[in-house]
């Protein structure tokens, strides 16, 4: 029995349509995320537009928001987590509150993930090749042979030498790099409209993390793939991605074109954020830090997040919710500063 | 939308309280308070001499007087299981304490010395594994003498392979650790590292064994002294009694159930002791948990390990 | 081995060393003629990827492992062929400390902070409980770390703050070469540089050399006064970090450079560039070959033969036949 994942569920028709632009994929309005059971908010009022075609980047420490962020666009929380306000919806569709089946249905047919350490999420005993032909014949009811078939032509578009016989090696035969791209594969098997990549290339080496971030751009550029992709290092994130979000404590203090941001950053953490980052230019040898820690998780914090640490802040930041205002186009920035200068305008 | 019902494992959280959190565990440690009392204090509490013959009363159920009532010479039952406790529980505890040392002390040893003397310790721990306790303690007590103590030598060194094995494999899996190894780089001696960082961590390990182990020990007490073996009648054991006790089943149906419980309570009260100490020591070890469960949410702080461990 | 600089001997030699890991079928060669020198005063960045043997080689110097072939000699002793005794005295010493690239394994989880920095202290037999206080305290001041961590274990504190201790305990026994095994692997970017920059304060102050383990080459810049690039086992290219930087004179150097991810976008070479294409076999990758033959979009019939580490300039080897000429065949050259 082949179950037909592509068809718009009959569940859904009477959920709201909303009119995003035609190609846009994911969209998260005004996305709050309680954890340990409502006892703090980890994640207050992310605002998120991908588009096919393109690739965002979420960038910020660890604890900022940025994974719980993709997880609940993938609807994926962890126990003890749940959306308490805003909404996900993806191609067009409002899946904030969709039962887990329903999930099931969507996840490797329309939405691929990755994750950090490919091999624990690959069955150690059984080659990854049938694994691959496995969610094939799932997902897309193809035969066996098929199958087969199809997923050599996959290893062999993620760039993997002798597919043929990558098939028949079990993950503990495959370096890193190569169960990434087999992870890949996997989530673009079927097609997918959003394939989202949490850290795939943390732990990778550098000159395989390349290769793996130059397979990505070739996927987004061969087939109007939107990725979402999620990382603490903002070299790798501007290196990648078209637009980028960055993280702090739970929002997004920015975001906008990697190109504006890495040269016109307008909000003080992303400035900072930038001469932190492992930068290019070897011949520097200043190591700069950002003075203070992040927030607790859920911290209760009138006002802009970010002031403790912030070398420009004024009292104006403690009073009253920051809010994001548009600084250019699709450029837009958490702070007081920005919001002050767009008034003058 | 609420996230997945999954495990999340506490990662690092300490086995937090004592042994006495669970309610099997406190009716376990009261259980073995009562008997160690008896064991200490028996043959001053009882109501009469366990000796004392009253051909007048034989085979009779409980009553005021004999409040378990009679065996097949009138004695007082009562008073003979509460003074056979001494002999039995504290052979008992001979056996498991030689078990332990003849046990345990090789088992931290032969991860650290040689390879040969590992290798002579463990076929000799193999060797010992296969001897039936029976025929052994039968053995020992011809050639040491027909004493209970004897006996439960025999009994004592058959226990010494499973402290063997239990510490050795706990051993092992500490003594390669990287803090180890961080150690030895500054020069520590092997018995600098036992002292320091393994005996601690292996502790828990053989506080369990001992815990099974002396419920072992009392089963093969009660079960030497059922058959006669290394006890002179008329003193009294729990085995013993129970075993004069089916002789006279005809008479006394009753009668052999009130050790047998007195054993199988005492061997549960032990195993239920041990499994709370097992419970305690592993509450601190990873659970595995959901790999995509990875959030350590209280550290916001450049703490990437965490959040790839919790 | 790299040109001596005039006047003081190196602190440490590493001579020719192989190590091989394993018995019988499944032995495998880590480190193949390993030649490496440390001088007094300088921070050296030992850099490789997964299989490189870099942590191999860290082990091997400290003694943890020993060498299948040549020796390791430090301040004139050659430590590596001690025994038992004699090399846990020459340990007590202290001379040779490695930090350990993990914290969360390397700390005992039971010890309280206090307790695991003074370790080495109390091996060496000191008993003066004040004594040891003071010298605990002042080697978590050295790394920024006050006394309000002395009673914590290493479950209650953070990653970075463990990776301090870690530094601390090795720091105690003042030691006169401090091995980093990837200090800031596992921290985000902002701790990373704390670290870095404290590793290098400790050179400032204490004159302390440093070798730093990474497969980061962008963190090293920060530090490292000098760059060895470890590949399969043997060292491709050795030398002063700004020069090495500037002009790579290894493909693999430059394959690492180009890949690194950055936040401007001027490298002169882009990665796939310095990769070589196509699949099918390669005509130098034979037993003796240069270890980089089989990734080397620059090998001709000459790297059918290992290349040995030839000087370049003062203090600047690589092992590549050649290192004059690929430049020019790469399609946007350095200048």
């Amino acid at each position: 029995m082949a179950i037909d994942n592509r068809k718009p569920w009959p569940d859904l028709v009477g959920a709201e349509r909303h009119e995003g632009g035609a190609d846009e994929v994911l969209r998260l309005d005004d996305l709050h995320v309680s954890v340990h059971n409502g006892a703090a908010t980890a994640v207050r009022g992310v605002c998120l537009r991908v588009q096919a075609g393109e690739i965002v980047g979420l960038v910020g420490e660890s604890g900022s928001g940025k994974t719980l962020t993709c997880r609940a666009a993938l609807g994926v929380l962890p126990a003890g987590c749940a959306v308490e306000r805003g909404s996900v919806s993806f191609a067009g569709f409002e899946v904030t509150a969709l039962s887990r089946r329903d999930w099931e249905r969507l996840h490797g047919s329309r939405m691929g993930a990755v994750f950090q350490d490919p091999a624990s999420y690959l069955n150690p005993v059984i080659t990854v090749g049938r694994q691959l032909a496995e969610v094939l014949r799932v997902k897309l009811g193809m035969r066996r042979r098929a199958a087969r078939q199809r997923a050599i032509e996959l290893f062999e578009s993620v760039g993997l030498r002798q597919p043929e016989r990558v098939f028949d090696q079990i993950p503990a035969e495959l370096s890193g790099g190569m169960l990434q791209r087999v992870m890949i594969a996997i989530a673009i098997s079927c097609d997918p409209e959003l394939l989202v990549a949490d850290e795939p290339t943390t732990a990778l080496d550098v000159t395989i993390q390349a290769e793996v971030l130059e397979l990505l751009r070739q996927l987004r550029d061969d087939r109007g793939l939107a990725v979402l992709f999620v990382s603490h290092d903002l070299a790798v994130i501007t290196q990648l991605c078209d637009r980028i979000a960055v993280f702090y404590a739970g929002e997004i203090v920015e975001s906008g074109p990697a190109a504006e941001i890495t040269q016109r950053p307008r909000h003080p953490y992303t400035e900072a954020l930038l001469r932190v980052a492992s930068v290019g230019d070897f011949r520097r040898r200043e190591l700069e830090i950002i003075a203070g820690q992040p927030p607790r998780v859920g911290a209760d914090i009138t006002g802009c997040r970010f002031a403790a640490r912030c070398p420009v802040a004024v009292p104006e930041c403690g009073s009253g919710q920051v809010r994001s205002v548009p600084v250019g186009d699709q450029h837009h920035v958490r702070c007081v500063h920005a919001a002050r200068s767009v008034v003058a305008l | 939308m609420s996230g997945r019902r999954r495990l999340i494992g506490h990662n690092g959280a300490k086995g937090s309280g004592s042994v006495l959190r669970l309610p099997s565990a406190r009716i376990a440690v009261g259980i073995l308070a009562a008997i160690a009392f008896l064991a200490a204090f028996g043959s001053v509490l009882a109501p009469q001499s366990p000796l004392a013959i009253n051909a007048n009363a034989l085979f009779q159920g409980p009553s005021l007087h004999h409040l378990l009532g009679t065996d097949y010479l009138g004695r007082d039952v009562l008073s003979r299981l509460m003074v056979g406790t001494r002999l039995s529980v504290l052979t008992a505890v001979e056996a498991v304490g030689i078990g332990l040392v003849l046990g345990a002390i090789p088992g931290i040893a032969t991860v650290f010395v040689g390879r040969s003397f590992d290798f002579a310790i463990n076929r000799v721990s193999d060797a010992l594994m296969t001897l039936p306790y029976i025929f052994f303690a039968v053995a020992v007590t011809a050639a040491l003498g027909n004493g209970l103590p004897q006996a439960m030598i025999a009994v004592g060194i058959l226990l010494a392979p499973l402290f063997f094995r239990v510490t050795r494999a706990a051993t092992l899996e500490h003594a390669r650790a990287q803090y180890v190894e961080a150690a030895e780089l500054l020069g520590a001696s092997k018995l600098h590292v036992i002292r320091v960082h393994v005996l601690r961590k292996v502790l828990p390990n053989i506080v369990v064994t001992t815990a099974s182990m002396t419920a072992a020990a009392l089963l093969a007490v009660s079960f030497l002294t059922f058959l006669g073996i290394g006890v002179q009648p008329p003193t009294p054991t729990w085995g013993g009694v129970m075993s004069s006790d089916l002789d006279y089943l005809a008479q006394a149906p009753w009668a052999p159930f009130i050790p047998g419980v007195l054993i199988a309570v005492t061997v549960g009260a032990l195993n239920a002791l041990a499994d709370a100490f097992r419970d305690r020591s592993t509450a601190g070890t990873l659970v595995i948990a959901d790999p995509i469960v990875h959030t350590d949410l209280e550290r916001a702080d450049g703490d990437r390990q965490s959040q790839a461990v919790a | 081995m790299t040109a001596a600089p005039a006047g003081a001997p190196p602190l440490l030699t590493v001579e020719s060393v192989d190590v091989t890991l394993g018995r019988g079928w499944r032995a495998n060669q880590v480190l193949s003629g390993v030649d490496l020198d440390i001088w007094p005063g300088e921070i050296v960045g030992l850099v490789g990827e997964t299989g490189s043997g870099k942590t191999t080689l860290a082990r091997t110097v400290v003694g943890l492992v020993d060498p299948t072939r040549g020796r390791i000699v430090f301040e004139g002793q050659p430590i590596s062929a001690l025994r038992r005794r004699a090399r846990r005295a020459e340990r007590r010493r202290g001379h040779v400390q490695l930090v350990f690239q993990d914290p969360l394994r390397s700390l005992d989880p039971d010890l309280t902070v206090a307790e695991i920095v003074a370790e080495g202290l109390r091996i060496r037999g000191e008993d003066d409980g004040d004594q040891i206080r003071r010298r605990a305290t002042a080697a978590l001041a050295k790394v920024g770390l006050d006394a309000t961590v002395l009673q914590r274990t290493p479950g209650q504190i953070s990653g970075g703050q463990r990776q301090r201790v870690s530094i601390a305990r090795a720091l105690a026994v003042e030691p006169r070469l401090l091995i980093c095994d990837e200090p800031v692997s596992a921290l985000d970017a902002s701790s990373r540089n704390h670290v870095l920059r404290l590793l290098r304060e400790l050179r400032d102050s204490l004159g302390l050399p440093i070798v730093v383990i990474s497969h980061d080459l962008s963190s090293l810049a920060g530090i490292a006064d000098r760059v060895v690039v470890l590949y399969r086992g043997r060292i491709v290219e050795d030398g002063p970090v700004e020069r090495v930087f500037a002009t790579p004179r290894h493909p693999y150097t430059a394959l690492l450079m180009a890949s690194a991810p950055s936040v401007r976008d001027d490298r002169p070479l882009a990665p796939h560039q310095l990769r070589r294409s196509g699949p099918g076999p390669v005509p130098q990758d034979g037993p003796g070959a240069c270890v980089f033959a089989a990734r080397c979009p620059f090998a001709a019939d000459v790297c059918a033969a290992q290349p040995p580490l030839t000087p370049v300039s003062e203090r600047w080897s690589v092992a590549c036949h050649r290192h004059e000429e690929w430049g020019a065949l790469a399609p946007s050259a350095n200048p």
